[in-house]
């Protein structure tokens, strides 16, 4: 049993209580509703009437308890009613489409186009009032809600394969309506239900209110209610019990509909609403601690050495990333490269403190240069020093252009927003200083693309309107997340261009490029870092790398690739490893070709070849 | 755009035509004859002259496709006919008290989204807290109470037990404005607060998705603070469906305050309609039925636009 199921057994108890006391009220030892007992009328609680007498001197226990049955009764049969023709009118709507569709779930909406009290009224106008008007009027109104859930439903499961498949063997369409379709549709069929239960009580007790719903003397709670507005003032309890009784029970079904939803669709919540946005800290200064003075060495703009990052939940932490190097020089682009799953976008997010919620980094040291030559500690940095860094200092281009632009913003002001977070440039510098970034990136008549939304653009156009705000404010460092992946191969290339113009305009920015596309690497990358598994298996120069791969996994990347020198491509067997089930020794082992014994106990150490390069290979010498 | 605004106009139309229809059809495809229904009272029959009297005056006599232009005809021109009750026209009673009926709905719409988009705000952003727990139950509690629970136990409070307010009525705001706000506060109030929950609802689930996209980590990325990230990216976001959902539920609240003005005893145009149910009058419910429709027809369809013009995208998806 889940968590979520574990929720229901509240709700789902109060609602079987609540019926089961209102269904037993002939079985209960309570006075008759109707027998008048004037000389007491308003009297208070007593031991033969528990909540005291209405102005009939009527018990108002009893009444409470029987004003339950019609408003039950009610509202569950034409739930009930509702559903069984909603239903119906939703499968063959859903399954044959075309004009079936037409004249049973459209033809239903119609009537979701009026207010719904007011199609109650109507129908109590011609009908008149009573119980069984009020019945045909709510299962009218409900209809065409299930009928849409059905019908929605019904479109989902009908193009899975086997349902497919019973059509293809020739199964009776109604048969394969009612044992394979209305299982699946029963989940969002339930919650409507209690739901509808709910709504039809609302309307029920407002229209009895009204004195067109049930008919005296029946007790009713809307006609409790209504009865003892006019003795207010002496009687004000008399007011409150059936209020509390008609509030109470369809809070009970709401609180059963919610917690039905949870348990059905467990997706739903992420505590802490994206952990509003990671908290304010102190106010956009880098903290001391996170300051320190010189540089290590000359021309070095980052410096990772040993960072591992775990995802953390419910006290348990699973490393995702392990004890990762990459050095950045001023200048320089390295890529990042490995397959997915190795760790590498964590990497870059990691740098600019954009893990998501539930990841963060667990060790090792990440130094960056700032502008001012002073030392930041990007490990001991909070939101708001991240904050004060982004942007200016280290920038980010994200894989999905679509999604990462907002979507009801103008390109150019989305642009704009960058500048003005630094405080830089104000009122028509903002503007110029906009279209110059979008002629920059190569986006075709600047000053209109400015007043573009990004649907309005092409991919590419979205990817190169991304890079200018990501390069708005003259970054030190830009890390590009697969910045071409989504994109068509010809499109990939004029981004690339754009990357190496952009360097060639500013030639003291540092590039971390991840990708997993190794042509892509040798086009544009100084130096090389290979991931795998969450850990950095070699590093070293671009074109020393691609001749002389020093471990087995970048020489079985390499022949992956499809380039005119190589006979076959070769794929390399297997996938990776998940977080949770890392092998012992070398995390490439069990897919190595050269692996032997000693590859499977211990984590191999790093071995440099040259004093530019690394491997993670204890073998590397002999596969060379 | 202009071909989006133009789709949606014809839709509008459209809906208001086979709401005619259907209420047309309502009257007249009922088993029985609808004057014999109408002067009926449970089962006592009607007296047979009365009958026929009322079968002229509907023009029931009349080949049903004339009734059908009739009807058609009535309500482009805006001509109801006469009330069964008075005599009076229709038309003249509907435009005296539809106002009042709209005064209380945008005034609790207004109170509703001023409470309810900030409220629905922090309760996303502390999503899972104890004040995100209180808010949720509470807007539950509010949505599970009936309008006319609320408004009875308003007045009980508030001009029974504490007589700071005026149980109800109505006066005109060019006569005393004072006493017509004052009297518009507990009704307007009474509808707010269903509104409110609603709205909270909404707007902590629209706050909490939108929370998650990928574009509010690229506001991140350009270095933004936590304030203008909310207000520009997360809540102008999220008010889209917000902003929808208020539209329509003041849509159906245009036939749902029946029960407020009756409690607070306000001469709107739900009363009205309560009241012409009650004596059966035929013309003036076929008159109130309509001016709602349509009105509720043309307020989707300027939720519609509306929200055309804050999401770019939504002109551009065919529907």
């Amino acid at each position: 049993m889940t968590r979520a199921q574990r929720k229901l057994i509240l709700p789902a108890t109060l609602a079987a209580l609540v019926v089961a006391v209102i269904v037993l009220a002939p079985v209960l030892p309570l006075p008759d509703v109707r027998s008048m007992d004037v000389p007491n009328r308003f009297a208070g609680p007593s031991a033969t009437h528990w909540l005291g007498q209405d102005e009939f001197g009527r018990d108002v226990l009893a009444r409470l308890i029987w004003g339950g049955r019609a408003s039950l009764f009610i509202a569950v049969g034409s739930a009930l009613a509702a559903a069984v023709i909603g239903t119906v009118l939703g499968l063959l709507g859903g399954y044959f489409r075309g004009l079936v569709e037409f004249v049973t779930v459209r033809a239903a909406e119609v009537i979701l186009c009026l207010p719904p009290l007011l199609l109650a009224l109507l129908v109590v106008t011609i009908l008149g009032a009573g119980t069984w008007p009020l019945i045909l009027a709510l299962t009218i109104l409900y209809t065409p809600i299930y009928a849409r859930v059905v019908y929605s439903a019904t479109l989902q499961v009908r193009s899975l394969d086997y349902v497919t498949a019973q059509k293809a063997m020739g199964a009776y369409p109604l048969r394969i309506l009612a044992t394979t379709v209305l299982p699946n549709v029963m989940p969002p069929l339930l919650v409507q239900i209690s739901l509808v239960v709910a709504s039809a009580m609302l309307i029920e007790s407002g229209l009895s209110f009204l004195g067109l719903g049930v008919v005296p003397p029946t007790p009713s709670w809307g006609l409790m209610i209504q009865a003892a507005r006019g003795s207010m003032e002496v009687a004000p309890m008399l007011l409150l019990w059936p209020s509390l009784a008609l509030a109470g029970t369809i809070l009970t079904f709401n609180f059963l509909c919610d917690r039905l939803q949870t348990a059905l669709d467990p997706r739903g919540i992420t505590a802490g609403g994206a952990l509003w946005l990671r908290g304010g800290g102190s106010r956009g200064a880098v903290p001391r601690s996170a300051r320190r003075a010189a540089a290590p060495k000359q021309d070095t703009l980052l410096e990772v050495e040993g960072m591992s990052i775990a995802a953390q939940n419910a006290g348990t932490s699973l490393e995702l990333v392990r004890r990762v190097s990459v050095t950045v020089r001023r200048g320089e682009t390295v890529a990042l490269v490995g397959e997915s799953g190795s760790g590498k976008s964590i990497t870059g997010l990691a740098l600019t403190g954009l893990l998501p919620d539930a990841l963060s980094i667990t060790g090792g040291d990440v130094r960056f240069v700032a502008r001012d030559g002073e030392e930041i500690d990007l490990g001991a940095l909070d939101e708001a020093g991240f904050r004060r860094i982004r942007s200016g200092e280290i920038s980010m281009v994200f894989q999905d252009a679509a999604a990462s632009l907002n979507p009801v913003l103008r390109i150019g002001e989305q642009v704009a927003e960058a500048l003005r977070a630094h405080g830089g440039a104000r009122g028509r510098d903002v503007d110029a200083r906009v279209v110059e970034l979008l002629r920059q990136v190569g986006l075709p008549d600047p000053e209109r693309r400015a007043r573009a939304y990004p649907h309005e653009l092409s991919g590419g156009q979205r990817q190169r309107a991304m890079i200018a705000v990501a390069v708005a404010n003259n970054p030190r460092l830009l890390i590009a997340d697969e910045p071409t992946t989504a994109l068509d191969p010809t499109i990939q290339a004029q981004i690339l261009e754009l990357f190496r113009s952009l360097k060639k305009a500013t030639p003291d920015m540092g590039l971390i490029f991840i990708t997993h596309d190794l042509a892509v690497v040798a086009e544009i990358a100084d130096r090389v870092t290979v991931m795998y598994a969450g850990e950095v298996v070699e590093d070293g120069p671009a074109d020393e790398v691609f001749a002389h791969p020093h471990h087995p996994y970048t020489a079985a990347l390499l022949a992956s690739v499809p380039e005119g020198g190589t006979d076959r491509l070769v794929a390399i067997p297997g996938t990776v490893p998940l977080p949770d089930a890392m092998p012992e020794g070398c995390r490439f082992a069990p897919r190595c070709s050269h692996a032997r014994d000693v590859c499977r106990t211990g984590s191999p150490p790093t071995s440099h070849p040259t004093p530019e390069r690394r491997t993670r290979c204890v073998r590397w010498k002999e596969i060379a | 755009m202009i071909r989006y605004v133009a789709i949606r106009s014809l839709t509008a139309i459209f809906l208001v035509w086979v709401v005619v229809t259907l209420v047309f059809m309502l009257l007249h495809l009922v088993p029985g004859d609808p004057a014999e229904l109408l002067l009926s009272q449970g089962s006592i029959a009607a007296d047979p002259a009365a009958v026929a009297a009322l079968r002229e005056r509907m023009g029931l006599n009349d080949p049903i496709w004339q009734q059908y232009l009739d009807h058609l005809g009535g309500v482009v021109t805006g001509d109801f006919g006469a009330s069964f009750r008075d005599g009076a026209p229709v038309a003249e009673q509907i435009a005296t008290r539809l106002p009042r009926t709209l005064e209380i709905i945008i005034a609790a719409a207004v109170i509703a989204a001023a409470a309810g988009i900030p409220v629905g705000t922090y309760a996303a952003i502390r999503a899972g807290g104890r004040v995100d727990g209180f808010v949720n139950f509470l807007a539950s509690a509010a949505m599970s109470t009936p309008v006319f629970v609320v408004g009875s136990v308003v007045i009980l409070l508030f001009a029974q037990q504490l007589r700071i307010l005026p149980a109800g009525g109505y006066v005109p705001f060019s006569v005393d404005p004072v006493q017509h706000l004052k009297l518009l506060l507990m009704p307007a109030g009474t509808v707010a607060l269903a509104l409110w929950a609603v709205i909270v609802r909404m707007s902590r689930g629209a706050v909490l998705e939108v929370l998650q996209r990928d574009y509010v980590r690229t506001a991140r990325a350009k270095g933004l603070g936590r304030g203008p990230i909310l207000r520009r990216h997360v809540v102008r976001t999220a008010l889209i469906p917000v902003l929808t959902v208020l539209g329509l539920e003041m849509g159906t609240l245009i036939g749902g305050t029946v029960l407020v003005e009756y409690v607070f005893n306000w001469p709107g145009l739900s009363g009205y309609l309560v009241a012409a149910v009650d004596a059966r009058d035929y013309p003036e419910v076929v008159g109130i039925v309509m001016t709602i429709s349509v009105i509720f027809v043309f307020l989707n369809l300027a939720v519609d636009l509306v929200n055309a013009l804050l999401d770019p995208r939504i002109s551009l998806v065919r529907r």
